[in-house]
């Protein structure tokens, strides 16, 4: 419905049942006058409210969001706020890096008998909102196009482990493999330069394993499908994170894992190497020397050095072996963590607002919604049943466009949030390129500022922070309200 | 679907401000909607009558009321829709009355908004489905938590409605701090006499199973059928064969054993009966100062126990105890004066809390009675009452009045003029709070009739005087003048809190509480004594500051919310609850692991892990909808797909 043009913008509440729809009603019962803009829906619990409705909202034209519940320790439902608290806090920090004004959302607490706090909150929330003015609309904004500077220097020396234990990996993983239902890792792809995953069940398969800048895939991938079943898995550093969420999350179970530590020296992103292969019709040789890799395709030479054409996420790596293991193949590397802004994230942190969102527009442009981000995703676990293509809940339509795109990728973004370890697989499945791993990384780094560097897939034994609660939240403050 | 849409103007409350005709027409366009009509007042019999009828002359299968809140009329027109043959919940209303009407003058806005309030109740009604509530048993015993007077008289009340009950008190005997008060305001009767006899009713109830010295471990289920887990402490003596007797107590060797009973004001031995007419009366040894358990030479008690009750090798036991309902009455305990440094409070020996000074004057206490100085056993000549230590102090976060001090301190100061004449008290007061009966005219006798100072003012330090006194620093703000008074013994009336473990206790019941550790009430007016938590009742102090009369009154209260409850011999559940769908579960166990309620558990459904949600433990807040990834957890009359549509109603380009 349309707002009353000139007097009026689009405010939606979200209010508890228990406390602020009481709290709202206490005002109106106390004829305490209010700015008409707000429009409440009633919702049992804040705890009820999913972050992604907000989005929903403000991608599709509410100027604000208020959400509003009863003060923490007065929940109706005992708990429901407190979860509110942590995902409702996640959202607002993250909203900025899709160009919405963090300021167009709130939360707070009120109670069923503070009429005056309401009356003071809904007019100061409104105020705040027409100061900002009508929101910029996502469809109406000029498309952006902007690459990230992937000139970065690596914490490590990158290779292209040439003198990896292979050998004695294949040895190690033939002798646990009658105790297996497969062995899951690389072999070598359509040519020597690309690699698919093998699932190795006889030792005829073991024999084609492949170690190298090639492996990119994320194996982890595969695990919750053997659900219930012993397997094994080859690992890199960062496949091992996704192991451990996995286990943190109880989608697979420690004993039927074994998983094989191969200490990794880098990946190549495809992407760019791809760019400056250019069109080839085949690739005669693939040589490697201990710090670069010589590809000839169609009869040229190209070569790439590791420290130039790594993926993204290899140059901030920290942990390239993996932390746990069954089988390790070398010692961990020494390598401290720095903490860096990604480039993706760090070419978003170096637009304003309206370029953000402008960057946006342009990069969903190119989306084909194929959803190879989300399968490439080893968290991704609803699988079939992704909320995406569903009707019932029906979150988004089939419609082409940019706005549903984005809040597709926000979604993802969110159902990921505390439980994404940055592997990078959205974004390097992306067949149009779009830096989608930004999204990711924000939430990542909102959820490291709030829960005590809190880093998913580090710990089998953590409580993913946004499936648990502090009834004191440390680094989560009420906001006053003046 | 079939719509009906009424816009109630409400006299002039809604019909001043909004065009109801005006929303009504507009509402006649909402999708699905086939009947819309403006009634004077929906509520009132013709209104709901015009509602019966267009249900029958529409067929309608769906009615959306925009009026007051549904916080007010919900249930009536949830009836009123049952009456004409619908679902009762297959109803939404849209609150154009206190979110509308009231807050604004503005008529173009107002009608704007109320048709705005009304499409996204249409738009949610069309998402409803008819629901039907589970009935289920209900287990007719109840589990008192806290044995002091609240708890006591809930206890008995039930139990003489022939109600079973479990009684679980935490320390070796019931009585509460009742049982350790020497007289009472504003009647100056003897408390151990009045509550003595309760206690003795709790032990002889052939209804009431007492689980002295035990605390709550666990509590699952849900109203009518919980499941408790009590851990019974190991008092080292056989209470089946103890008579309490006291000979073991009479003849143990470590006698500097500190009393908790007598608020640490005197010594004791470590295996004791708590005072004379403890309830259960059977002695507990304190296994810390007991030769034998720490250093394992003794045995004397042991050796003089008539029946061979003592047992030093005793360990807790968990009982299971299964009951419908569950009372908490667990009372309070002082806050932590010592952090008033300036009082010296726990530096300075003469410096007690009321609760001590109550011990002293009790004819059980460590001084039988008389009024001494724990420094030096001397009896005070100057006694100066300190108030609102830890009450209405915003600097040591303690807003809060704690309620009964200024009475029982006015008992005290006309208690001290009795057992010493000689003795004069000071009162340093903020305020005189004495609204309950006959209590300002008692404090008014302190005053008039027994000679007490009362200065208006606080106290800003106390300090020795180096010949055995204090002085006393105060300022009467009455007099503008700074006071200083030198003063042999000082009383402080604390500030009170929720009992010690009062917030874990309220995580185990499933509910809220304050700051300061006190219960949270389901309303503050209308529903005192109920919880958020349906089953559970508050009695006593555990909910706030009140005296005697009102927590008796409240544990009688909370045993009518019990027998009114175990009226009936099936509940029936609210049906708007989650739901998950088998297929979209994949058993990732978020929603387990967030329930508040316990209520979603994993099932193997044809060897496939699946959430399942238990119907009767569920309360609906929707935490697992808004958990679940996939949206395989939905809530009933909340779903995604309703509030996507309200969202969707309102944000649209």
């Amino acid at each position: 419905m349309p707002v009353l043009e000139g007097k009026e913008l689009r405010i939606v509440g979200f209010l508890c049942n228990w406390c602020s729809y009481g709290g709202a009603d206490a005002a109106g019962v106390g004829r305490a006058v209010q700015p008409t803009d707000l429009r409440i829906i009633r919702v049992p619990c804040s705890g009820r409210v999913d972050p992604i409705f907000i989005v929903k909202a403000l991608l599709n034209g509410a100027d604000g969001v208020l959400v509003s519940g009863c003060h923490p320790r007065d929940c109706h439902y005992s708990a429901g706020n407190f979860y509110a608290r942590r995902r409702l806090e996640v959202l607002k920090q993250f909203l900025p890096v899709l160009g919405i004004d963090e300021a167009r959302f709130e939360y707070t607490w009120v109670g069923a008998s503070e009429a005056q706090l309401w009356q003071h909150v809904v007019t100061t929330f409104t105020n705040r909102v027409h100061a900002l003015g009508k929101a910029p609309r996502f469809d109406a904004v000029e498309p952006l196009l902007k690459i990230a500077d992937m000139a970065l220097t690596a914490l490590r020396p990158l290779g292209t482990g040439k003198n990896a234990a292979l050998p004695k990996l294949k040895e190690a993983i033939k002798a646990k493999l009658p105790e297996l239902e497969c062995v899951i890792g690389w072999q070598q792809g359509y040519d020597e330069a690309r690699t698919v995953p093998l699932f190795a069940r006889t030792p005829q398969d073991v024999d084609k394993f492949v170690w190298g800048p090639f492996n990119v895939n994320n194996p982890a991938v595969y695990l919750p499908t053997f659900r219930g079943k012993k397997v094994g898995i080859v690992v890199k550093g960062c496949d091992a994170r996704s192991v451990v969420e996995l286990l943190q999350e109880n989608l697979i179970s420690r004993e039927d894992v074994i998983l094989f530590a191969m200490p990794c020296e880098g990946t190549l992103d495809m992407a760019r190497i791809g760019e400056k292969l250019g069109r080839y019709t085949t690739v005669d040789a693939v040589v490697c020397d201990e710090a670069s890799i010589t590809i000839t395709a169609d009869g040229k030479e190209h070569r790439f050095c590791m420290a130039d054409f790594a993926q993204g996420k290899c140059y901030g790596c920290a942990t390239p072996l993996a932390a746990l293991s069954d089988v390790s193949f070398g010692a961990p590397v020494d390598v401290k963590p720095v903490s860096a802004t990604p480039p993706e994230l760090a070419l978003l942190d170096s637009l304003s607002l309206p370029e953000r969102m402008s960057f946006w527009r342009g990069q969903m442009g190119k989306c084909l919604r194929c959803y190879a981000c989300r399968n490439a995703c080893p968290m991704c676990v609803c699988r079939d049943y992704c909320v995406s293509d569903s009707r019932d809940p029906h979150w988004m339509s089939q419609l082409a466009d940019e706005r549903e795109k984005l809040f597709f990728q926000t979604v993802h973004a969110f159902h990921l949030a505390g439980r994404c370890t940055g592997c990078g697989e959205c974004q390097r499945a992306c067949p149009v390129g779009i830096p989608i791993l930004a999204l990711r990384q924000q939430i990542g780094r909102v959820i490291e500022q709030l829960f005590e560097s809190y880093k998913a897939g580090t710990d089998p034994a953590a409580a993913p922070p946004l499936l648990t609660y502090m009834p004191q939240e440390k680094n989560i403050h009420e906001r006053g309200w003046k | 679907m079939r719509i009906g849409v009424f816009i109630c103007h409400c006299g002039s409350n809604i019909g001043g401000t909004v065009d109801c005709a005006k929303v009504a027409e507009k509402a006649a366009l909402f999708p699905d909607v086939v009947y819309a009509t403006d009634p004077m007042y929906t509520c009132a019999e013709p209104g709901q009558a015009t509602i019966e009828s267009a249900i029958a002359e529409y067929r309608l299968d769906g009615i959306v009321v925009a009026s007051c809140s549904p916080r007010m009329h919900e249930p009536t027109f949830r009836r009123t829709v049952e009456r004409a043959g619908l679902n009762r919940y297959m109803l939404e209303m849209a609150n154009i009355r206190e979110h509308v009407s009231w807050i604004g003058k503005d008529v173009e806005s107002n009608t704007n908004k109320a048709a705005e309030l009304v499409a996204i109740a249409v738009a949610k009604l069309r998402g409803n489905t008819p629901l039907h509530s589970k009935s289920f048993e209900v287990n007719k015993r109840v589990l008192v938590i806290g044995g002091g007077v609240a708890g006591i008289q809930a206890a008995l009340d039930c139990a003489d409605g022939d109600i079973p009950v479990v009684l679980v008190e935490r320390e070796a005997t019931i009585g509460g701090k009742m049982a350790k008060l020497d007289k009472t305001f504003p009647t100056v009767d003897c408390s151990a006499c009045i509550v003595g006899p309760k206690m003795v009713d709790v032990a002889q109830h052939p209804l009431i199973a007492l689980y002295a010295l035990s605390e709550v471990e666990e509590i699952s289920g849900y109203v009518g059928n919980f499941t408790v887990k009590i851990r019974k402490r190991a008092p080292y003596v056989d209470w089946d064969k103890c008579t309490g007797c006291g000979a073991c107590s009479v003849k143990c060797p470590s006698k500097k054993t500190p009393d908790a009973f007598n608020e640490f004001t005197g010594v004791t031995t470590a295996i004791k009966v708590a005072f004379p007419q403890a309830i259960p009366k059977k002695a507990v040894i304190t296994a810390a100062h007991c030769r034998q358990m720490s250093r394992g030479k003794c045995g004397v008690c042991a050796k003089v126990c008539p029946t061979g009750a003592v047992n030093y090798d005793m360990e807790d036991v968990i009982v299971t105890e299964e009951v419908g309902s569950i009372v908490a009455a667990t009372g309070y305990d002082l806050m932590d004066w010592t952090v008033y440094k300036e009082y010296g409070a726990g530096r300075y020996p003469d410096v007690i809390t009321s609760l001590q000074y109550e011990r002293l004057l009790s004819g059980s206490g460590p001084t039988c009675g008389h009024i001494r100085r724990p420094s030096d056993g001397r009896e005070p000549r100057i006694i100066v009452f300190i108030q609102c230590v830890g009450s209405r102090d915003r600097s040591i976060g303690r807003p809060q009045c704690s309620g009964f001090c200024c009475m029982y301190t006015a008992k005290q100061a006309v208690l001290t003029k009795d057992h010493l004449p000689e003795s004069q008290s000071y009162v340093f007061y903020m305020d005189i709070r004495a609204p309950g009966k006959m209590y300002d005219e008692f404090t008014r006798r302190a005053v008039e009739e027994y000679g007490v100072e009362y200065v208006r003012g606080r106290v800003s330090c106390v300090y020795p005087d180096g010949k055995g006194a204090y002085s006393v620093m105060g300022v009467d703000t009455l007099l503008g003048r700074p006071v200083e008074i030198t003063a042999d013994l000082i009383v402080l009336a604390v500030g009170i809190e929720g009992s010690r473990g009062a917030g874990e206790l309220a995580e185990k019941l499933r509910i809220s509480y304050d700051n300061c550790g006190f219960f949270m009430e389901s309303h503050v007016k209308l529903k005192p004594v109920e919880t958020n938590t349906i089953g559970v009742f508050l009695a006593g102090v555990c909910q706030g500051a009140r005296d005697i009369p009102a927590s008796v009154a409240q544990g009688s209260a909370t045993a009518a919310k019990v027998l009114g409850l175990f009226a009936r011999d099936r509940l029936e559940n609210d049906p708007q609850i989650a739901c998950v769908d088998m297929r979209r579960c994949v058993a990732c166990g978020k929603c387990v692991r967030c329930c508040p309620f316990g209520a979603i558990e994993e099932v193997s459904v044809r060897d496939e892990q699946k959430a399942h949600v238990i119907e009767t433990v569920c309360q609906g807040c929707g935490l697992c909808a808004a958990t679940c990834p996939q949206g395989a957890v939905q809530l009933a009359h909340s779903t995604d797909n309703q509030i996507l549509a309200e969202v969707n109603t309102l944000c649209r380009y």
